[in-house]
């Protein structure tokens, strides 16, 4: 077995490696290289972590009021309390649950919510709001895909271009991940950081990770994200060291035809190209982080045994090993599912939200550990947020909604943005019909995520096409 | 078709010239077939290698048995004799294996799975006598739409509701070659889709408590199931006004579908004191029917119309032709009767053709089909010849004997076909070897961890209604630069790369004629290849083995350079069970191999 892999690597990584700098990728990293380009300092690094919750979270019943102004209009809204089968909250859970946030200082943004009132969290984001009240995290609100800033009145009149298929599922996750509401075909925003960053690493894995699979958010024109389970590497099985290698003899012929049937630049169909070049790249990409992985300490913090604490504790052990693998500048994505909840709310809500919560403070602990929480900052996102008005004993597809940033760059302790009103008639913030209009972009919060992570303010303005239609490019919570 | 003899000659020069500083080596394009061009393209086939690319598309995979009959009675017939056949179902099974000994009649959703591959495969159903299920078109045209119409067991609920997902695949079976009216109504009034997308107990508006009508299977049918986002052409493209495509619909129009579909609740068929609680006004959103196989999740939504919104007028689509005034519907209809003035005014929408049309023909036969292909395809939903709109029958069968289905390989070489699906590959695996299990159950497709984490997909397990991948996207590179569409490249990941290979390996290696294990032990349930059927003609002739994987797999596709390649190989092995061996090497290389896994 040792022979035949020493020989895989010796002929399939020469091979594999050829591709990489043929393609666009390897060219500009000699381009960066040739040029003399190192726009970090050696041994510096960040990485930013999307944490994608799929459906739509009802981040209004995940960061509540509880003084009693804020909370007459959240209750007009969200009448029938969880004890009689609806799903608003009673103050006094609220009021247990507090958020203590900073007041504004120094002139900078973010301090106590804009509204004047008193905020609490979701029981289950226990965790999370401990980070917050620890500085370790902070509160976007009422972030959303835009165009323009968007009032009620221009919204209801029709007299300003907004985001196409609003409250659809698919397209609004779409404009999320692209920040391009303008561009149905546009990449991601992650991918196009990467585009521009990715040449100031020094080795061949793509700057972005996905834990949870494809996803438009990591493609960019150049660069495409390198996907991994959160049980880490499988090798295949016919190469010689995958699971059930030993079913069949020594194999260096079968490795040299599949090598042969693979190899770069050969077939003669579009597709069958872009599936070979897939399955070279991965061989060569499970080689590289499997060395990498294998060499490391097991992390000491435990991570809680779900989808989330899995994909993040993978993420984690991938920035340890980040050295190895080359790396300055990385963007990760992880998700979760279930939180459209048209129905069942309370319960699934409790369920997917604690598990957020403990998820993302076992990931704060393991930069912690790894002493590089200043270096990585985690966000939420959603394809929107949800209704005002209820299904029963859910919520239905809405639009603005909060968001969480977490880690040591965050200035935490803090909400940033607008606080929208949560009444139910006459509610200056909505369309009229329950959704609210969100006042902060998509653009804004993602621009000041790419601005922390040493994306240059033209390459913004490149990324983000319509930033500039906002008053303000960088939101000022990363410090 | 004098369009067809120019692309045959055209390729015959590029094939020529495509490596002019190797003459002498093997080629990576197939070797063009020799044709007339003058026969129309449901004349045929002309040759085995035609008769299994046809099957390739029509079915889970052609064998030496199918490909002899099709070639016997020729296209038109073949078609006709599958849309003849009885359906197969799902609930049968389920049913029988309930009344299997203790220890083996726990009906889980691995147990669907079981009743999906044996229909799926056509292998002898021991539920039935061990009659072997003849409708192979019939199941893949309905896994087709259980791609499109999306319902999966990552739901709370049905991940523990077996029957009502196989009833939910019954009925697509049941409708694939019916019309796609009843389609839409039997996919909207089925319990498995009502909890999916939580239009069951959904309610009138109550300004009281500020509840709204759900939104959610409004938005869905309208955006999925039926006409999609924009205004198209008849030939599937955009209709465009200064520049932008046009909205087929709006917020008020989804609201009007949500206010319309209230009050439908769980069929009461069985309910009452001794057996489980009747839905009515007084518990409406709260009475359940949570227990094991109960008749009502097999059984359409009934509806409660004191929770019927009856007094709204409803926005419904507007568009040129539409038959309520404005697409508006006036208010009184009870919900039975709004719900069909609904679905005729989906069904009737001009883009439902061009959008149902493109989503089959992707799934079937290409991911790029030509304008021109998507408006044949929906001019054949729009009409079926005898004036009949929605004939799933008629679309079908224009898909699979259009000229560029039958030809797109010679017109496109480059870019015709699409990427195998993880699970066809592993179907057509099974299909070629003939693979058949002790006991006649077929527990081959529940490996741990599910297949779906191996393959990205599997049967009615998508994680969203969106399916395992979009009808849009596009593999970044080459392919998104050409602007094509790949739709199953969203499942090929670093992660699914590997296992899906590594699946195919377990497949190819592990349960043979010979016996044989891996870490899955083989039981009564598993299905073994007949690898003793080819193992002779291994052992003294592997270019002749060559010969007939490329006709049971590649349609006759494999170019010559792979062929090379692959009998290198063969010759390579030696031993005493060289036969075998090379079978399963053979079989190994062409299913991971890019030629094989791009369907032309």
């Amino acid at each position: 077995m040792a022979m035949n892999r020493r020989r895989f690597l010796k002929h399939g990584l020469g091979a594999f490696g050829a591709a990489g700098l043929c393609g666009a990728f390897g060219n500009l990293r000699i381009l960066a290289a040739a040029a003399g380009q190192q726009r970090f300092p050696i041994g510096d690094y960040k990485a930013l972590v999307c944490i994608f919750l799929h459906g739509g979270n009802d981040s209004f019943n995940s960061i509540v009021p509880y003084s009693t102004s804020q909370y007459a209009d959240y209750r007009s809204s969200r009448q029938v309390l969880i004890a009689n089968g609806g799903v608003a909250f009673d103050q006094a859970t609220i009021e247990a649950n507090a958020l203590s946030p900073l007041a504004a200082g120094g002139g900078l943004p973010g301090g106590l919510p804009s509204d004047g009132g008193s905020y609490g969290t979701h029981p289950a984001l226990a965790e999370l709001r401990g980070l917050f009240n620890s500085g370790r995290a902070a509160v976007i609100a009422n972030v959303g895909t835009l165009l323009h800033p968007t009032t009620q009145a221009q919204y209801q009149a029709g007299t300003i271009a907004l985001p196409p298929q609003l409250f659809s599922h698919s397209d609004q996750s779409i404009y999320w991940q692209t920040s391009r509401p303008d561009d149905a075909n546009a990449n991601g925003w992650g991918g196009r950081i990467a585009d521009r960053l990715h040449a100031f690493n020094t080795g061949p894995l793509p700057m972005c990770v996905t834990l949870s699979g494809n996803n438009l958010f990591q493609r960019g024109d150049m660069v495409s994200s390198y996907a991994i389970s959160p049980e880490g590497v499988e090798k295949m099985s016919y190469l010689g060291e995958g699971p059930e290698s030993w079913v069949i003899p020594p194999n260096e012929d079968g490795v040299a035809a599949y090598q042969a049937l693979l190899a770069a630049n050969t077939q003669e169909h579009a597709f069958e190209r872009a599936f070979a070049d897939v399955t070279r790249n991965t061989v060569a990409n499970y080689e590289i982080v499997d060395a990498a992985l294998s060499a490391a300490p097991p992390l000491t913090t435990t991570f809680p045994d779900s989808s989330l604490g899995g994909q993040l504790r993978m993420a984690a052990r991938l920035i340890q090993v980040r050295a190895a693998l080359g790396m300055s500048r990385q963007v990760f994505f992880v998700s979760a599912g279930a939180y459209d909840t048209h129905n069942n709310q309370v319960d699934d809500q409790q369920w997917n939200l604690s598990q957020l919560s403990q998820a993302l403070k076992a990931f704060y602990d393991a930069t912690v550990e790894l002493s590089v929480a200043q270096s990585v900052t985690a966000f939420t996102a959603s394809d929107f947020g949800r209704s005002l008005g209820v299904n029963v004993d859910g919520t239905d597809h809405g639009w603005g909604g909060h968001h969480f940033v977490v880690g040591g760059a965050v200035r935490g302790k803090r909400f940033y943005g607008t606080m929208p009103s949560l009444r139910d008639n006459a509610n200056p913030d909505d369309t009229g019909y329950g959704q609210i209009i969100p006042t902060t972009a998509v653009d804004q919060y993602a621009a000041t995520l790419a601005a922390w992570l040493g994306v240059s303010n033209s390459e913004i303005a490149d990324i983000f096409p319509s930033l500039a239609n906002f008053n303000s490019a960088d939101l000022g919570f990363l410090a | 078709m004098s369009r067809f003899i120019v692309a045959s000659v055209a390729l015959a020069l590029a094939a020529g010239a495509a490596s002019p500083l190797l003459a002498q080596a093997p080629g990576h394009r197939p070797d063009a077939g020799m044709r007339s061009g003058f026969e129309p393209a449901g004349a045929g086939p002309f040759s085995d290698d035609e008769a299994a690319r046809f099957l390739t598309q029509a079915t889970f995979g052609p064998t030496f048995d199918d490909i002899a009959h099709l070639r016997a009675i020729g296209y038109t017939a073949w078609l006709n004799e599958q849309f003849a056949r009885p359906v197969s179902t799902e609930i049968p099974y389920l049913d029988w294996v309930e009344t299997q000994p203790e220890g083996s009649n726990h009906v889980t959703d691995d147990t669907r799975l079981e009743a999906w591959t044996i229909n799926a495969l056509g292998t002898p159903d021991p539920s039935r006598g061990l009659t072997a299920p003849g409708d192979q078109l019939r199941q893949r045209v309905a896994f087709a739409l259980s791609e499109i119409f999306v319902v999966s067991n990552k739901n709370g609920t049905l991940a523990y509701q077996p029957w009502a997902l196989s009833s939910w695949y019954d009925m697509l079976a049941t409708n694939a070659f019916g019309n796609y009216r009843q389609l839409l109504k039997d996919a909207t009034l089925h319990p498995a889709m009502g909890i999916y997308l939580t239009h069951m107990q959904n309610q009138k508006a109550d300004p009281t408590r500020n509840i709204r009508p759900d939104e959610n299977y409004a938005r869905e049918v309208l955006q999925l199931f039926s006409i999609g986002l924009v205004k198209l052409d008849t030939d599937g493209t955009p209709l465009l006004t200064g520049g932008q495509p046009i909205a087929t619909y709006n917020q008020a129009t989804v609201r009007g579908f949500a206010a319309l579909l209230t009050g439908w609740n769980w069929n009461n068929t069985g309910c009452g004191p001794t057996t489980y609680v009747c839905c009515d006004e007084s518990n409406y959103a709260t009475c359940a029917r949570y227990g094991y196989n109960l008749p009502s999740w097999k059984l359409p939504m009934q509806p409660i119309e004191a929770f019927h919104d009856n007094t709204s007028a409803k926005q419904l689509l507007d568009y040129s032709g539409v038959a309520l005034p404005g697409g508006v519907l006036a208010p009184g209809g009870n919900a039975s009767v709004e719900l069909d003035a609904a679905l005729d005014n989906i069904f009737l929408h001009p883009n439902v053709g061009p959008f149902i049309g493109r989503r089959l023909i992707q799934r079937l036969v290409t991911s790029n089909p030509s304008p021109a292909y998507v408006q044949r395809v929906a001019a054949a939903f729009s009409n079926n010849g005898a004036g009949v709109r929605g004939d799933l029958k008629a679309t079908v069968r224009a898909i699979l004997l259009d000229p560029e289905a039958r030809y797109g390989q010679w017109l496109f070489p480059s870019t015709f076909g699409k990427l195998r699906e993880p699970l066809v590959k592993n179907l057509q695996l099974w299909r070629a070897m003939n693979a058949s299990s002790e006991t006649g159950r077929i527990e081959t497709l529940n490996p741990y961890p599910p297949i779906e984490d191996w393959y990205g997909q599997g049967p009615l397990r998508s994680t969203s209604v969106f399916n395992f991948f979009q009808p849009d996207y596009g593999h970044s590179g080459e392919i998104s630069n050409l602007g094509l569409h790949s739709p199953e490249f969203q499942i090929l990941t670093d992660t699914t790369a590997v296992a899906t290979n590594n699946r195919l390996f377990s497949l190819s290696f592990c349960w043979h004629s010979d016996g044989g294990s891996c870490w899955e032990n083989g039981h009564g349930a598993t299905l073994y290849l007949d690898t003793a059927r080819d193992a002779p003609l291994a052992a003294s002739n592997p270019a002749a083995l060559l010969d007939r994987y490329n006709l049971l797999l590649m349609s006759g596709q494999m170019s010559p350079f792979m062929r090379q390649t692959l009998l290198a190989r063969l010759n390579g092995l030696t031993g005493s069970s060289r036969g075998r061996q090379r079978v399963q090497h053979a079989l190994y290389l062409i299913l991971n191999s890019p030629e094989y896994s791009v369907q032309k």
